[in-house]
């Protein structure tokens, strides 16, 4: 028991892997260097695989890897089809269509060229590792504890999703019985025809769930100590939504970028500040709160880190630098030029910056199986009844 | 039961509400149409633009939400609001991956119409939130996706009154505007990151609003229409076949949910 | 601890009181039991105590009920969370997380409680109730007893001092029960809890029941001790049946005192004559069954028959394989082996033709149903039957059950609808019946109205094959039994034979009366008059 419990301390607060991920995925911004990128992007499969827990969220980085995939294949196909005419290595060409006027004049097919495909699989790379950032955030981030952290003004909404997340396998399976009886019935219609009762039964069985659950909730005291709203924290919190949207706006609109992240900054400051006075009005605890130590903010600081260097190296002037600074830097490395085309380069900056990738995995350990092998297959015993196996007819 | 004897389960108090799903509307209009504005002496790339409001929705949506749910919203609804959205948390990967066959609107939008905006609301953002870490759906999307679904159920709980067959049809035909609506709206903040730069189609920051604006409808028209028109499909055939039903299943159980005790006289005085 | 004064209380549409002027007191570090028939109003006095009724139900209450000096009219049942503990029947609806141990704590984050505290309150509970092991598990993957625990120490771990109980074992099997009703008595015994229990299987629990109320099911509430409420009420439980025709003033509550008694009273009864049973055609043939899931072996190669207008029964423990058994006989699981039924295979034809030879009527009885109303629920049946139309409504009819063809089939009570989907079975007229488990949920009336119904069909020339876990009941309708564990039937013979060859299996009055024979009151009434 004391073995198990010290391992469960030791898991990342889910936070932290929230950060170490968003810090990449800034980075890529910064970087169309394919090296740098697929560099990344393996980094951070190594580090989801060695540090993943066996629930089901963990399992999820391969659909990230498809989407990636998916999203580099998607851009080729297009660069190819409707791709603008750029360079001049010609790779092949394709018979040209040209749509009618009120197509904005494209033209279907076309010459392609290298320069003009290089430069679309480096933008996809950098999209591919974005979304891979994500999808290592997701699969190693326990989402039910990241719930825990929610400030207390969300805590209903929290509930809400707590509640659907444990409800919804219990649906699956009463959905599952329902079918099966329905065929004891002498009933086997499919498709659409068979939606409509099933999703009826579904649905009432839901709402019947729904008032024991309340039931359960209120008999155990829930919201128990929640007080009056409090007036005026809305205004505020509307208020600073609306700024943080003008600073939005601003940052894209304009070049005014210090006035547009002063204003995000202050929307941000004060949603908090509003979610928190708003959270005052209850008072329930916590058991086990996550804790956040210096191994959590060290997560975060390696994924600060990688924003920016990636950020402030690539967005060096390299004709304002002595030359021994480019040298060391080598600033242009993070955007290799795709015409004229280059091969691009690993510096030592990227190394750094891979190296911070993998930081988290001399400061976690492996996530354990939280249920030993033997009680999982007693387990499997117990419940003996998977529905695969009914005669189709 | 007639509709109209139905009252929205409660959520907040309507004004404040009403403050607050303004601020989202106007709010979500500037996240959603960023392309149109973005300007490349920002400096910003098409794929960092949208995490910009990816950053502040969640912002909104934690507004709106602690707005709907702070203290005024009782046990029952927020149990109902928690199992409905498992319900649509089980029809989101049983629906993924088919071209637009997708279950979790029309249940969106029937639960809106039955308890009201608010929970319409409420309900299309946490059944996209809990879907989405089922299906690994997570991304930059996500608040978009969170707020796009909930106007779906927040103005099906504001569709004007109708009865019977009427309003089957009503909510029909709202179902497909509001598959086309959400469609676009996701696919037009979505663009720029989907098709990326360089392509006759691409979003170009230095080109007018209207050349984009084009430039999309060419490319959603050419990518996303099957998309969006199965989904409409869907969204209707389901209504119009299952809505009777299920309308009076909800209706039944919101009154359940409403039960108050009606007196609890003074204890009888102590002899 | 717990006082009703003149409560009355009325549901919003109802016609007439649920609780009709109500008073009585519960003492200090009582086990009390509640009993009635269904919808005598059981669940609406338990939740009358911690004020589920009337601030979460709707309807009126009148009178005052006080909780350890607390009334509920002034406090919602969130601020009596502390004092009283409220555990329903299906202890899964009511979980809110996901884990054992977040469960527990679950309450207790709710009454503000320190986290240190709490930590502390957690493990207290979790070795109280002995789910210590179980602290990381999931929820849906537990055993319902284990379930049912859980759900027990999550109320207790905010310390109340009354622990409220509806039906906590009606969906158990009888190990699961008694591990339940087990953890119960040693709350009683060990921390000093009043609990308030209501349970249908008396026979279970009232031997360590300190008080009981019945409810009649008029609005009144019968307080008392166990033996004198017992006699008046009318629920007959095998013992309260066998004090009846002795015509014994007291009930006895426990095998014990009814045996000491029979002793004392010199009554040594000679085996019951059992004519012997026709030589009977077989229905249904089964030869070599097995089932697997995965690497599981649920069932192991199983041989069986079973003979028109016999009633067989088959127990076992839970997992024991009896359901895959039934739905490998019905032909709707994939199996080894062979089944006969007039020279078909079941399995080989489809489910509609499958139905016209074997039908099963599954454990949830409820799945089959899905129509807003039992008339829609009634044609449907005799369009999937090719039936003429009338045919379902007029089975239900027979079997003794008129249904309101407009009711909704989700509002019937447990009996009722296990009525209706037997209908809806019946009506594609098959050779065999199966049912799974079909009195769970059941009270005295309804089951002895269903072993009636059996009978009937029995008589008709059906062949009728059950699952059951209730012994009681199987010693009433089964002429032959048959015990199955790991896969396998262990032991095959007449129910009498089979019954008292067990201690496990022994109905209550086989116990009584052990060596011989006596298997129910009527076995009873026929040796000892």
């Amino acid at each position: 028991m004391a073995e198990e419990r010290t391992q469960t301390l030791r898991s990342l607060h889910p936070l932290a892997w929230w950060g170490w991920a968003i810090g990449i995925a800034i980075a890529v911004n910064g970087t169309t260097n394919p090296l740098l990128l697929t560099a990344m992007a393996l980094a951070m499969v190594i580090v989801v695989l060695l540090r993943r827990s066996d629930s089901p969220w963990a399992r999820s980085v391969r659909a990230y890897l498809l989407l990636a995939a998916f999203v580099i294949a998607m851009r080729v196909f297009f660069q190819i089809l409707i791709g603008a005419p750029s360079g001049t290595t010609v790779l092949f060409a394709l018979p040209q269509v040209p749509l009618p006027e009120w197509a904005a004049g494209i033209r279907l097919g076309g010459p392609v060229t290298a320069e003009a495909l290089t430069a679309t699989v480096y933008e996809a790379l950098r999209l591919a590792v974005l979304l891979l950032a994500i999808g290592a955030a997701n699969a190693l981030a326990n989402p039910r504890q990241a719930l825990r952290s929610v400030p207390a003004a969300l805590y209903e909404a929290s509930v809400a999703v707590v509640v659907a997340l444990s409800v919804a396998p219990q649906l699956i399976e009463s959905a599952q019985r329902v079918r099966r009886a329905r065929r004891l019935r002498g009933d086997t219609a499919r498709g659409l025809a068979a939606v409509g009762p099933i999703a009826l039964s579904i649905l009432s069985d839901a709402i019947d769930r729904s008032l024991s659950l309340a039931e359960g909730m209120e008999a155990r005291g829930f919201a128990r100590t929640a007080g009056r709203p409090i007036t005026g924290t809305l205004t505020v919190m509307l208020v600073s939504v609306l700024v943080a949207t003008m600073g939005g706006f601003l940052l894209l609109s304009t070049d005014a970028g210090w006035l547009a992240g002063a204003l995000l900054v202050a929307g941000v400051v004060g949603v908090g500040v509003g979610l928190r006075h708003a959270g005052a009005r209850l008072s329930v605890t916590r058991y086990r709160p996550q804790p956040w130590r210096s191994t959590e903010t060290l997560v975060v600081a390696s994924g600060v880190m990688i924003a920016i260097i990636v950020l402030a190296v690539g967005g060096l002037d390299p004709p304002a630098l002595s030359s021994q600074a480019n040298a060391l830097l080598q600033p242009t490395a993070f955007q290799p030029s795709t015409d004229p085309l280059a091969w691009p380069q690993l510096t030592g900056p990227m190394l750094v910056v891979l190296a911070l990738v993998v930081a988290p995995l001399p400061l976690t350990r492996p996530q354990h199986r939280q249920i030993p092998e033997a009680s999982r297959r007693e387990l499997r015993t117990r419940s003996p009844r998977p529905h695969a196996e009914l005669v189709r007819r | 039961m007639s509709s109209t004897t139905v009252q929205p389960l409660q959520t907040a108090h309507p004004a404040r509400l009403s403050i607050s799903l303004i601020v989202a509307l106007v709010v979500g209009t500037v996240a959603f149409c960023w392309p149109l504005f973005l300007n490349p002496s920002s400096g910003l790339s098409p794929i960092l633009a949208p995490l910009v409001f990816a950053l502040v929705l969640p912002m909104l949506l934690a507004v709106v939400l602690t707005e709907l749910s702070s203290g005024r919203m009782d046990v029952k609804t927020l149990a109902m609001l928690g199992v409905l959205a498992a319900v649509g948390t089980v029809l989101r990967p049983l629906s993924a991956g088919t071209a637009g066959f997708e279950l979790v609107f029309f249940l969106l939008i029937l639960a809106g119409r039955a308890y009201g905006a608010g929970f319409g609301f409420a309900l299309g953002a946490i059944t996209l939130f809990t879907s989405s870490l089922i299906v690994s759906g997570v991304g930059p999307w996500l608040p978009y996706q969170m707020l796009a679904a909930g106007f779906v159920g927040l103005f099906a709980g504001m569709l004007p009154k109708a009865d019977g067959r009427v309003e089957v049809w009503l909510l029909a035909g709202y179902g497909m505007v509001s598959a086309f609506a959400y469609g676009w709206f996701m696919d037009f903040s979505f663009w720029p990151f989907a098709i990326g730069e360089g392509t006759q189609l691409s979003f170009d920051p230095a080109a007018t609003p209207w050349q984009n604006l084009h430039h999309f409808v060419l490319f959603n028209l050419a990518t996303s229409m099957g998309w969006n028109l199965g989904r409409a499909v869907t969204n209707a055939l389901l209504i119009l076949m299952l809505g009777t039903p299920l309308l009076r299943l909800l209706r039944r159980s919101a009154r359940a949910v409403k039960l108050r005790p009606t007196a609890i006289p003074a204890p009888p005085p102590a002899e | 601890m717990i006082s009703f004064e003149q409560v009355s209380f009325r549901y919003l549409d109802a016609a007439g009181p649920t609780l009709d002027q109500v008073s009585f007191q519960i003492a200090e570090g009582d086990l009390c039991l509640v009993i009635g028939a269904t919808g005598s109003g059981k669940s609406t006095l338990l939740r009358a105590i911690n004020g589920l009724v009337p601030h979460f139900s709707g309807g009126t209450l009148s009178g005052r009920v006080l909780v350890n000096g607390r009334s509920t009219a002034e406090n919602r049942p969130r601020e009596l969370a502390d004092v009283v503990g409220f555990v329903g029947q299906d202890p899964l609806r009511g979980f809110v997380t996901d884990t054992v141990e977040d469960e527990i704590a679950y309450g207790m984050e709710q009454l503000g409680i320190a986290p240190a505290a709490m930590r502390q309150r957690v493990e207290e509970t979790l070795d109280l109730l002995g789910i210590a092991d179980l602290r990381r598990r999931p929820l849906t993957e537990l055993s319902g007893g284990q379930q049912q625990r859980v759900a027990i120490a999550a109320v207790l771990a905010a310390r109340p001092s009354v622990l409220v109980l509806d039906e906590p074992t009606s969906a158990l099997d009888p190990t699961a029960a008694a591990d339940v009703l087990g953890a119960i008595t040693t709350l009683i015994h060990e921390v000093g809890l009043t609990v308030v229990l209501a349970e249908h299987r008396l026979e279970r629990v009232l031997h360590a029941a300190d008080s009981v109320l019945w409810l009649p099911g008029d609005g009144r509430v019968v307080a008392g001790e166990p033996a004198t409420v017992l006699s008046a009420s009318d629920l007959r439980p095998p013992l309260a049946g066998l004090a009846e025709l002795l015509q014994w003033p007291e009930t006895p509550l426990s095998v014990r005192q009814a045996r000491r008694r029979v002793l004392a009273e010199g009554l040594l009864p000679s085996d019951p004559p059992r004519p012997i049973p026709p030589v009977r055609s077989a229905a249904l043939t089964a030869t070599d069954i097995g089932v697997r899931y995965g690497d599981v072996i649920a069932v192991a190669s199983v041989a069986l028959a079973l003979h028109t207008g016999e009633v067989t029964t088959l127990l076992g423990r839970n997992g024991s394989g009896k359901s895959s058994l039934l739905w490998a006989l019905q032909g709707a699981l994939s199996h080894t082996g062979s089944v006969s039924v007039a020279g078909v295979d079941p399995s080989e034809l489809s489910a509609t033709a499958a139905r016209r030879l074997v039908t099963l009527v599954p454990q949830t009885a409820a799945d089959l149903l899905y129509l807003p109303s039992v008339g829609a629920e009634c044609d449907r049946a005799d369009a999937d039957a090719d039936a003429a139309s009338g045919t379902t409504a007029a089975l239900l009819t027979e079997l003794g059950v008129a249904l309101d063809p407009d009711r909704d089939p989700r509002d019937l009570s447990e009996g009722q609808r296990l009525a209706l989907v037997l209908a809806i079975q019946l009506s594609a007229e098959p050779r065999v019946l199966l049912l799974d488990e079909p009195t769970r949920g059941l009270d005295y009336r309804a089951k002895a109205e269903l072993a009636a119904i059996i009978a009937r069909l029995a008589d008709g020339g059906m062949a009728v094959l059950i699952s059951t876990h209730d012994v009681e009941f199987a010693a009433t309708v089964s002429e032959r039994s048959l015990i199955m564990a790991e896969g396998e039937i262990i032991i095959e013979g007449s129910t009498a034979q089979v019954l008292t060859s067990s201690v496990a299996y022994a109905p209550q009055l086989a116990k009584v009366f052990a060596p011989a024979a006596v298997l129910t009151v009527t076995e009873a009434e026929q040796v000892l008059r």
